[in-house]
This record gives C-alpha cells, structure tokens and sequence, in this order.
C-alpha cells in the first residue's frame, strides 16, 4: 500500500514541478534584463519625485479608477505624437509605482497634459465635464471638490515610497502634510519649503481656486498639472517618430 | 554581482528557439512513446465508465 | 449540511473560524483610521455568524460511516449556486456600466456609482467570482470522478470556497469605497491578497492531497489543466502583488516595481491571467465535460497532452504583445508577438479536438442545448485564439491598442468560450449532483442558449465596428497633412456602438437570470426515485459496476 501511494505521489508530485519550471520560464527571460536596463537607457539626472501633494492626487486618480479609460503611454506612431505629444520614454515613468500606462483610450492619452489646459479649466472639467465639453462622456467628480484631503500620514506614503526606490529624502518625508499644504497656498509660511526641497519650477498654486482649504481637487489638479513634466528628457532631443 | 545587461538580453534572444525546440520534442517522444499508449488509452475512456463512487 | 461533518471536523472548522474572528479583530483595531478597518469589521461579522451557526451544531452525532463510499459534493453544490449569484451581479454591474457610456450622467453623484469604481466590480465579479467558483466547484467534481477518490476531509473544500468568496468580497466592496492598487485584474490590495495565497496554497494541497489517493497510476488530462491553474495563478499572483504598505493600519501599499519593469510584469500577470484562469482552468472544464456529455472519449488524447505543454510553455512569453510600441525595449516586444503568433497551433490543437470528439455525435449538438453550449465554447475558443494571434502582431496592434477592439476580443473570450463553457458543465452536473434525471426545462435551458449566442454576437460585432472605426479615425489625415479628426469626433461616432453593446449584454444577462430560474426550479423538483443509488449521472440503473485494475 505504502509503496503504491509513493508512486502515485512522485508523479503528481513531477507534475507539479514540470508545470512550475516549463511555465515559468518565459517570464523569467523577459523580465530579468528589464532589472539591469539602467545600464544602457539614458538617464534623466534633473527629474523630480512627486510631491506630497501629487503623490496623494496621484493616489485619486488611481482610486476612481482614471486609468480604465485614460492610458499614459504615447506610442512610437506619428499620428499618436502629433495628437498628444512626443513619445514616451522609460525614464519618465521611473518613479511610478504602480505605472499607470493604462490600456483602453474611452477618454484621450493624458501622458502629456501637464500645463495643456488651466486650473480653472481642470477644475470645471472635474465637477462636470460637460460643463466645458458638451460630447463628453466622462464621469463628474463633484464630491472631489467638496471633501477634504486626508494628509496627514503623507509622510508615511513617502516613507513607504523610498522603501521601494523612490529617492525622498529625511526632510521630505519629515515635512510631507505640510509640504502638501503649502503647496496649494502660495501665500503661506508652508509654501516657501516646497519650492526649496521640489525645485523651483514646482507648481505652487492655489489649484481648486481656494487656497484656504485643502481638498482631493487640490491634489488632483496638482498631479493632473505635472503628468509630463517630471523631466524635459522628452522633449529637448527632438522626438522623431517612427513613421 | 551585476550581470552585465547585453549578455542577459543576448541569452533571452536566443535561449527561447533552443528550448523551445527541446521542450517540443520531449513532449512529442512522450505523447508518442508506445509504451504509454495503453494508460493514455485507458484514461481516455475511463471518465465515460458507469462508476458512482469511490474506489474504496 | 453541516451534519455531514463530523465532530472533530465541526470543532476543526469553529476552531478556524475563531482564529478568523481574532483576524477580523485586529484588522479592526489596527485599521481603525482606514478602510482596512471597514473590511476587518466585515471579516470579524462573518466570522461571528459562522461561530454562531457551528457552536449550534457541536452537539450533533457523528454522520453515518457509508458517507465515504460517496463522493463529496457538497461544496460543489454550493459551489455552482454561488457561481450563479456571481455571474448575475457581474454582467448586471458590467451591463450597467455598458450603459454609463451612453448615458454618463447616471452616477447619483456618488462616489461608488462612477464608472472607474464599478469597472473593476464587473471585471472582478464575472472573472473571480463567477470564472473562480465555477472553476473550483467543477474542479472538485471532475478530481473525485476522474481519480475515483473521495476528498480527504470535509472541511478544507469548505475553507477553500468560502475563504475564496470572502477575498471577492473584500475585493469588491473595496472597489466600491475606492481601495484599488490599479493593476488590472489584480486590483485587490495587501491584506487581500496575502489571504488569497493562504487560500490558494490549501486549494493547491487539497488537490494534491485528492490526485494521491487515486488508484491508478495516470492522471488524466483534465487534472493537469486544474493543476496548471492552480499553481501558475499562484505564481503570478504573488510576483505581480509584491508592495510594500503605508503601515500595517493602513489599507494602502506601494507596488515594488515601478514603470518599464511594472508593465512588464503587469502584463506578464495580465496575459497569463487569461492563459491559466481563462484558458487552462476551462479546459480543464472542457476535457472533463464535453466527453461525458458528448457519451465519447476526446478524440486524441495525445494531442491534449501535446496542447496542454504548448499553452503552459507559449502563454508565458506573449505578455508583451500588450505593449507594443511602448516604452519597453522592442527585442521584448518582438519575442512577445512572435510567441503569441505560435501560441495559435497549440490553441486550435485544444479547439480542434473538442470539435474532432463532437464528429459523429452532431444530432446530439443538434437537440441538446447543453452540448450545444460546449460546442460554441470550442468554436469561440478557437476564433478568439486566432484573433488573439492576429492582433499580437505589431502592425495590427498599432490599429487595434487603446481601442474597443481589444474589449470585443476579451468579450469573444469570455463570453463566448469561458461562459459558454460553465454554463454547459453547470447545465450537465446539476442534474448528476441533484440526483435528477434533467433539468426543470429543457426549453429554458434553450431559450438560455439562444440569449447568449446572440447576446455575445451582438456585443462582439459593435466593439469590432466601434474598435476599427476607433483605430482609423486616431490615425487618419486629411489633405493638407494634419489629423483629420479631433479625439472627440471619434467618441461622437462610437454612441451607436455602446449601445448596440449594452444590448447585447442585457441579452446575455437576461440569459443568466433565465439559467439561474431553471437551475433553482431543478433542485426543488422532488428527487428521482432511485436517489438513494447515489448515481451521479443518468445512466442504465442496475448497470454493473466496473472497478478498473481490480
């Protein structure tokens, strides 16, 4: 009896392992050389992380679940960069983690929106988006403007995020929710440290139009105004397509 | 230890024809393999047997 | 149904249920600041009915020692019902949403209601919760008959049905409150898939434990394409969900990988989530059912080997055909197309052979609706592997990426082949579990039949014409060398289609709810007169019973 049911075993037990080997391997050969790609794909040294503020605008985006219509990729196709932009690079989604390349277009590629259209534009389009594009079929998210952003564990989302590579530093994550907050009040004590820890160029505005309050449209807006411009590495060698 | 990324995408660019032609023939040799005509025959059939219960 | 159990399995499974309620108590506390904490209240209340429900049982004797000489079918019964709740909410949820397009202003200004919300609801519902328990239930069908062994307990199928319809509903009510990690098809977060592996490895061991009281030394076929399922989810699921949480009272995670590296594995996940839940599971299903039903052996049980190392060795490498022209380096995308252009001759082997095992039984495709179900399967099956080839090809996919067309290829596939398929094994067990003769209504069963094929034809044809339509439209220039349509022209011009699809979905719902009436109406019918036999499928009462190699 023993010696049957270990025959019977060591071949389920082939099985099992036939199955994991012979399958797993395609992955393995695609995936790997993707972990060593730093060697050879230019490198944009002058790209910025997200800030607090993006980051929790980057997790709206993600929990209303934009990226079921909206992708993130341009593609090597001269008619995808006429229509959106140059085409996407690997770098420029170094820091995204997950990325959200996204696979449906329902609404348009927004690889490039940053700084396309105004706050006040985004906002309207938000609330509803008929308002400013009568054919739409986009949800309203009019709810974004009244709640209120939850920020103050940002510097734990920061934390959580250099943990898996992103290079925030200490005083970053130390000053995450009011970083968050100085950078929708511009006229603030808490903006001057955004500009001084993100760069210069970091969007500092009152993103739903009002800088007293924090709410998920300032985040929104605020990462809705940067996809695209974390690095020029796009757009300073001209982009030539592939046909 | 850093691999070297050329040597790593030059074994993925090759490795796959050669184990895919490998791989296919074992998997044909053992479907064809005459001695394992009869279990293949024999399962082949045995899901259509009037059984209604388990076997002890 | 839980005096089947006997006492010591009645104390094993309180005894997991309180471990569960201390888990659903610290998921609580912890969480008490997140969603996490929502979900924990919901795991501790389950666990606390299901404590209430057992301790009111320990009292019982023992069940009869004949139930050994019985297969146990009882998580499979319960199994198929809750397959059926799960197919209806789903394609409701996904038809709905269908509708949202046509008329997007049907949100109630609720945050749940918009359709980046309920998308994932429909996916995961139809996929997990109707695909997933369908494919357990059958699985612990087909592995008892196709071993001729009993289930070695009573209360690990118990654990793998219920622990895997609690990850669906996790997964669902967080979609619904906005907890999502993004990735498609593997949109739960930490906690829920660190208790999906924990299920998954028991499911996995149950199997295995079940293969390894056969008798004879060959598993047959449809075993391995179960196995294949089993164990490559659990590998891609748990390479595609490695992330780091925000803090252990937070429902929040950051995905390890990032950008190129992501949607590589993304889609090495996404691929092969179709390959070994949508394909290999299935065919599992298919190599099982279709023969029994069909009353003929497959045609080549060679070839269903030969098929079965084709699809698990192939499928791996076709993941970066959804990324063609991407950011990733081509050599990956060249390697994936030309994989996923070969994976076609395993696919049509598998298609092929289920028709070739039909060939001489066509009058029973004819007045059957339920082989007849399985025979569309293997037809869709076939078209949308074919079509699936076609569109990895680079110069297709530049047309078909980022357009409806992808949405009518997946619709092909899982309306077409996955649901046809469990529609037809469910249809054919639930009289064999019942212990009746057939179901309540043949005429039903056919009317169902009927709803589907043209639902999935009438889906599939609006997204193929909104899809191609789409595609050209993007890339199409006028005279003086500009772009000759504004994106929003192109949305104008799909309306028709949308709701040409949302009818066609309604169709396939309408079919679903008309199954589940006739499923309902088959098991209140009174029982046949010779239950006590324990036969599981109609057959010449009094045949003799063969016990092979004995």
């Amino acid at each position: 009896m023993f010696g049957l049911h270990y025959r019977l075993e060591r071949k389920a037990i082939g099985l099992v392992l036939a199955i994991i080997g012979v399958s797993s391997i395609g992955g393995l050969v695609e995936i790997a050389p993707l972990f060593t790609i730093h060697q050879t794909v230019e490198d944009a040294p002058n790209m910025r992380v997200y800030t607090p503020l993006e980051v929790a605008g980057r997790n709206i985006y993600i929990r209303e679940g934009c990226y079921a219509c909206h992708s993130q990729m341009i593609r090597t196709l001269r008619d995808e960069v006429e229509r959106y932009g140059p085409y996407s690079l690997a770098v420029e989604s170094k820091y995204d983690h997950p990325m959200l390349w996204g696979s449906k277009r329902t609404g348009p590629d927004i690889a490039r929106l940053g700084g396309k259209y105004s706050d006040a534009w985004h906002v309207a389009h938000l609330i509803n988006p008929r308002d400013v594009v009568k054919e739409s079929i986009m949800p309203g998210y009019p709810w974004l403007a009244r709640t209120s952003l939850a920020s103050e564990d940002l510097g734990l989302h920061l934390k959580a995020l250099r943990r898996v590579g992103v290079p925030y530093t200490d005083e970053m994550i130390e000053h995450a929710s009011n970083d968050a907050y100085g950078q929708s009040a511009p006229d603030s004590s808490a903006a001057e440290g955004v500009t001084k820890r993100y760069g210069e160029a970091t969007n500092v505005r009152a993103f739903d139009g009002n800088a007293g309050r924090l709410t998920e449209m300032d985040a929104l807006v605020a990462y809705l105004q940067i996809l695209g411009r974390l690095t020029d590495a796009a757009t300073k060698p001209v982009a030539s397509a592939e046909k | 230890m850093e691999v070297d990324h050329q040597t790593l995408v030059w074994f993925s660019k090759s490795f796959g024809l050669f184990y895919l032609i490998g791989l296919s023939l074992a998997v044909v040799a053992y479907a064809f393999w005459p001695s394992n005509k009869s279990s293949f025959d024999q399962a082949a059939g045995s899901i259509l047997r009037e059984e209604d219960k388990p076997w002890r | 149904m839980i005096g089947q159990l006997t006492k010591n399995e009645r104390q094993n499974a309180l005894a997991i249920l309180i471990a569960m309620a201390v888990g659903g108590l610290v998921m609580t506390i912890g969480g008490r600041n997140s969603l996490l904490g929502v979900h924990g209240g919901l795991v501790l209340m389950i666990a606390v009915v299901g404590i209430f429900a057992m301790t009111a049982t320990l009292k019982l004797p023992d069940p009869a020692e004949d139930r050994l000489n019985a297969y146990y079918d009882d998580p499979t019964k319960v199994g198929i019902i809750i397959s059926m709740v799960w197919a209806v909410a789903g394609l409701f949820v996904g038809d709905w949403i269908a509708w949202l397009l046509v008329f997007p202003d049907l949100t109630f200004d609720a945050a749940w209601a918009s359709f980046g919300r309920l998308r994932p609801v429909h996916t995961s519902g139809v996929i997990f919760g109707f695909g997933g328990n369908a494919l357990i239930a059958t699985s612990f069908y087909v592995v008892q008959r196709t071993c001729r062994a009993r289930l070695p307990d009573q209360v690990t199928p118990w654990f793998v049905l219920f622990g895997y319809n609690l990850f669906c509903v996790i997964a669902a009510t967080g979609y619904l409150m906005g907890v999502t990690q993004s990735k498609e098809y593997a949109e739960p977060e930490w906690y829920a898939d660190l208790w999906l592996v924990v299920v998954w490895v028991v499911y996995f061991l149950l199997y295995l434990r079940t293969l390894s009281r056969r008798k004879e030394p060959h598993i047959y076929v449809a075993n391995w394409y179960y196995m294949a399922f089993i164990l490559v989810v659990a590998v891609l699921h748990i390479v595609n969900n490695l992330a780091v949480p925000v803090s252990f009272g937070s429902e929040k995670a950051y995905s390890a990988f990032s950008g190129v590296q992501d949607a590589m594995t993304q889609w090495w996940y996404g691929h092969n989530a179709v390959a070994f839940f949508l394909t290999a599971g299935f065919l599992g299903m298919l190599y099982y059912y279709l023969p029994v039903r069909a009353g003929r052996p497959i045609y080549s049980y060679r070839m269903s080997i030969i098929s079965f190392w084709g699809i698990t060795f192939f499928y791996m490498w076709a993941g970066s055909h959804h990324l063609h022209y991407t950011a990733l380096p081509q050599w990956v995308q060249t390697l994936g197309m030309t994989f996923s252009v070969m994976l076609l001759v395993p696919s049509w082997a598998s298609a092929g052979n289920a028709l070739m095992t039909l060939n001489g039984a066509w009058d029973k495709v004819r007045d059957d609706a339920t082989l007849r179900f399985m025979f569309v399967a293997a037809v869709f099956y076939g078209l949308s592997t074919f079509e699936g080839s076609f569109m990895a090809i680079r110069a297709v996919n530049s047309l078909s990426h980022y357009t409806d067309w992808t949405v009518g290829h997946v619709h092909a596939g899982a309306l077409g082949w996955v649901a046809m398929i469990t529609f037809g094994a469910i249809y054919a067990s639930v009289p064999w579990l019942w212990k009746q003769d057939r179901m309540y209504s043949a005429k039903l069963v056919e009317v169902h039949f009927w709803l589907a094929v043209a639902g999935t034809l009438i889906y599939v044809f609006a997204m193929w014409n909104s899809g191609i339509i789409q595609g050209l439209m993007w890339r199409t220039y006028n005279d003086s060398g500009t772009l000759a349509y504004s994106f929003i022209e192109s949305l104008v011009a799909m309306r028709p289609y949308y709701i040409a699809r949302a009818i066609g979905g309604l169709l396939f719902l309408l079919g679903a709810l008309v199954g589940c009436y006739n499923i309902w109406m088959t098991i209140r019918m009174a029982p046949r007169e010779s239950a006590k036999a324990d036969r599981p499928e109609p057959g010449a009462a009094g045949a003799p019973v063969l016990q092979p190699g004995e």
